[in-house]
């Protein structure tokens, strides 16, 4: 008995999401099809790239509200480089570089000058919008060639690039987080600072690293997404960290670090997708599918502090 | 205030009291009964049963079958507030106070004295005062609590309960973090208390202290109670046979022989660090295990963790091997040989959600680890598996968090960690606290074996039996200085007390 409960508590995400899946597929016209699962998938896709990373950011015990403005800001520095340059490559390694020298840059407020991570990214959040609007003189950008729009477009076996793309990066958060001495020492740092520090590990570091991936990872999603619509924006738009931020918490990592998973995010990620497109072709009131969707972060994290309570 | 009659009425009883923890039983069919007035005492291993017993009694758990009475009718505490509403209170080993707060706010917190809705801060003080002169025990009641010493703050909490006019406190190891003219003063508190009428149930791993102040004993193994009974039928040799349910023979092991012109490991001259120590100079040799004595906060750990790298000392140097040896950090220390058991092995020692194989080999993970391949787990198994072995740690799974194993297991895996990077220099900072008999004695054998092979060891300790039974020589400390170096037949428990408390 206390082993079925075990499984459940440990594997609660995926079951509800196999449930949701079968209910939707048997009782909604028009979800279980080819290409209705195909367009989840991409539109997943940039969540799920900047979500595998966090992931492991809020494992080690921080936090990340700069995403946001990293995802804005850095396919405004690719365009800016592809419009002088009329390069893809070059455009697409400029906005990641951005992207890791933002993360760079929070990983030195939040470790060297020891702010905590919370405040430290709202504030550099802040900044970086205000790069934006620098970058791009305030203005929409827009590619020159056709060429950056197929980054996100191209179909290798009817996939398309986006997808791939976030499959790569899924796996490769989650080979980092559980194949690697870097993913242990992620874990230990989040479970018990002290103790890590204690057994040499160097704990500014691991969690230095942990921003600067996170930085790059939400730069890939900024220029996939700025690819799909063949444009970005400056904007101050908080929006994207949440959606990341819902993924990563409605999957079970726990916000007091330490214990987490990739595949707990990326299950919930589909789990939040599978639900939404629910709603949308059910008809049912944008209204209501908030108040849902509030509930269901409430639950996940209830249950997350009862299990954790049950422990003790 | 009552007075103790002269037929003793009891407070609180329990009657065949059973309670577990999901597969676990923590307490079986367990009945006894409090008498006011008396000194309680509760002795066991760690997991026998005893806090659970106390936390049953606070409302922190709840008990599954059997009767708890209170004042003779059965009760029912789903909460601690149910218990501090009967009278219950209970004085934890981590204290919870709010250091921000003054004296009189933490005594009074939560039964201030209100005017309407305002509280009345003068006469909360009064009453607060009235409590502290009564059972004269008095401390600035303006004082923030987080600027006095861990004796006062104890002080504090034992206030706040007596100002509740608790009935009955359970002190659960209330001396394990004081030092001992310290402690002393808190047995004669507790005596007083109990003369006053109040129960006192008292647990503690030091079973001296339990034998000097208690009236009666409780003997508790894996949850089930062996006996109560008066506390003049027992001695320290029935206790520990009765808790361990064998004879415990001999605790440590016989000192290894150490070679008088074997290599210098360690040669430490005029290190210093401000505001914690100053000017110590001492050599450790191959093979050779060093005690530190001293009271709690003279400087021992702070040494320590000077020399593992944690915190760079100001002024000084270091000799290793007969190398000079730079403290930059702890990685650089492990680097060059040296492992640490902290003082605290939940905040400082182990990543306790984290599994018994990661916990193991955290600092070595180098080893198993290429650029290409990233971690050889397999190589990894082998190796935490044969340290888990040497150390003898009882565990169902390499993979199973350390949470869910007991507290000298929890030890143990330190030392499994230890033992793993074959270390040169052990430093271990209080290696047995918290610890029951039977893995007490596990850990004195692998200290002994590591000196056998070759190991310097340097052991911090606060139990001066440890010191005496473990230790080549041992440096005494206090207020940051070295006050007395002693070997051999020198090491007695006088000497050491004596050195301890010499104004530095």
């Amino acid at each position: 008995m206390n082993n079925v409960i075990d499984l459940l508590k440990k594997n609660g995400i995926v079951i509800i999401t196999v449930v949701l899946f079968i209910g939707l597929a048997v009782t909604t016209e028009g979800f279980f099809t080819e290409r209705n699962l195909r367009n989840i998938l991409d539109q997943q896709s940039t969540i799920l790239i900047a979500a595998s990373f966090m992931t492991i950011v809020i494992i080690s015990g921080n936090f990340d509200i700069s995403v946001s403005s990293i995802f804005v800001v850095s396919p405004l520095f690719a365009l800016l480089v592809e419009n002088a340059t009329g390069n893809i490559y070059l455009a697409v390694m400029a906005g990641i570089f951005i992207g890791l020298a933002m993360g760079a840059f929070n990983a030195i407020v939040v470790t060297y000058l020891k702010v905590n991570s919370f405040i430290a990214t709202l504030a550099t959040s802040f900044m970086f919008f205000g790069l934006g609007y620098l970058i791009s003189d305030r203005s929409l950008m827009r590619p020159m060639g056709d060429a950056y729009q197929q980054i996100a477009r191209t179909k290798f076996f009817d996939i398309t690039s986006a997808t791939w793309l976030a499959l790569i990066i899924v796996v490769m958060a989650s080979i980092i987080l559980t194949q690697t001495r870097f993913g242990r020492n992620v874990f230990a740092t989040g479970g018990n600072q002290e103790a890590a520090r204690l057994a040499g590990v160097n704990v500014s570091r691991v969690q230095a690293a942990t921003f600067i991936l996170l930085g790059g990872a939400s730069a890939l999603a900024g220029i996939v997404s700025s690819s799909r619509s063949i444009s970005a924006q400056p904007s101050d738009d908080f929006s994207f960290i949440f959606s990341v931020l819902t993924a990563v918490i409605v999957g079970g990592t726990s916000i007091a670090g330490g214990r987490g998973a990739v595949w707990r995010t990326v299950t919930a990620a589909f789990f939040l997708a599978f639900m939404s497109n629910g709603f949308n072709l059910n008809q049912i009131d944008p209204l209501w599918q908030r108040i849902i969707l509030g509930l269901v972060i409430v639950i996940a994290v209830a249950i997350d502090s009862w299990s954790q309570r049950k422990n003790v | 205030m009552k007075k103790p009659n002269s037929s003793p009425s009891r407070l609180v009883s329990f009657d065949k009291v059973n309670k577990s923890f999901g597969a676990t039983n923590a307490l079986i069919d367990c009945s006894v009964s409090f008498e006011v007035g008396k000194i309680h005492a509760l002795v066991g291993e760690n997991g026998a049963g005893k806090s659970t017993l106390g936390k049953l009694i606070l409302g922190v758990h709840k008990h599954d079958s059997g009767v708890i009475k209170v004042d003779d009718s059965e009760v029912y505490l789903s909460s601690p507030r149910d218990a501090v509403e009967l009278g219950l209170v209970g004085i934890s080993q981590e204290l919870s106070l709010l250091p921000d707060r003054s004296v009189v706010d933490n005594i009074a917190i939560g039964r201030e004295t209100t005017i309407g809705p305002f509280v009345s801060s003068k006469q909360t003080l009064e009453k607060v005062l009235a409590v502290m002169e009564k059972y004269d025990l008095y401390i600035d009641p303006s004082r923030l609590v987080g600027s006095l010493s861990v004796a006062d703050q104890q002080k504090v909490e034992i206030l706040r309960a007596l100002n509740t006019n608790a009935r009955l406190i359970v002190f659960d190891e209330p001396t394990a973090r004081l030092a001992s003219h310290q402690a002393e003063q808190l047995h004669t508190l507790v005596r007083s208390l109990a003369d006053s009428g109040t129960v006192v149930i008292y647990i503690s791993h030091f079973l001296e202290e339990v034998l000097k102040i208690s009236d009666t004993i409780s003997l508790l193994r894996n949850g089930k109670k062996v006996r109560t009974g008066p506390t003049s039928n027992e001695t320290k040799k029935s206790l520990i046979e009765g808790m361990t349910g064998s004879d415990a023979g001999n605790l440590f092991p016989k000192k290894p022989k150490i070679n008088a012109n074997s290599e210098v490991i360690l040669k430490v001259k005029g290190l210093s660090r401000i505001n914690e120590f100053k000017d110590i100079s001492f050599e450790l040799k191959k093979g050779e295990i060093l005690g530190i004595a001293g009271l709690v906060g003279s400087g021992r750990s702070e040494l320590a963790h000077a020399i593992y790298g944690n915190r760079v000392p100001d002024s000084g140097s270091i000799e290793l091997y007969g190398k000079e040896f730079i403290v930059k950090d702890v990685a650089h220390s492990i680097k060059n040989g040296m492992a640490m058991v902290p003082e605290s092995r939940r905040d400082q020692g182990l990543i306790l959600e984290r599994s018994l194989l990661e916990n193991t080999s955290l600092p070595y993970l180098k080893k198993f680890t290429s650029w290409l391949y990233g971690l050889n787990k397999s190589e990894e198994y082998t190796e935490v598996d044969a340290s888990c072995l040497t150390t003898m740690i009882k565990h169902s799974g390499l993979e199973k968090e350390v949470q869910y194993l007991s507290g000298g297991n929890q030890q143990k895996v330190l030392f499994a960690r230890a033992a793993m990077g074959k270390p040169r220099l052990l430093l271990a900072d209080e290696p047995t606290r918290g610890v029951d008999i039977g893995a007490k004695k596990v850990i004195y054998e692998l200290i002994s074996q590591l000196s056998k092979v070759g190991e310097a060891v340097i052991i911090i300790s606060s139990e001066v039996e440890e010191i005496i039974g473990v230790a080549h020589r041992t440096l005494v400390m206090s207020r940051g200085k070295i006050v007395a170096e002693l070997s051999g037949d020198e090491i007695t428990k006088t000497a050491i007390m004596e050195a301890a408390f010499k104004e530095g």
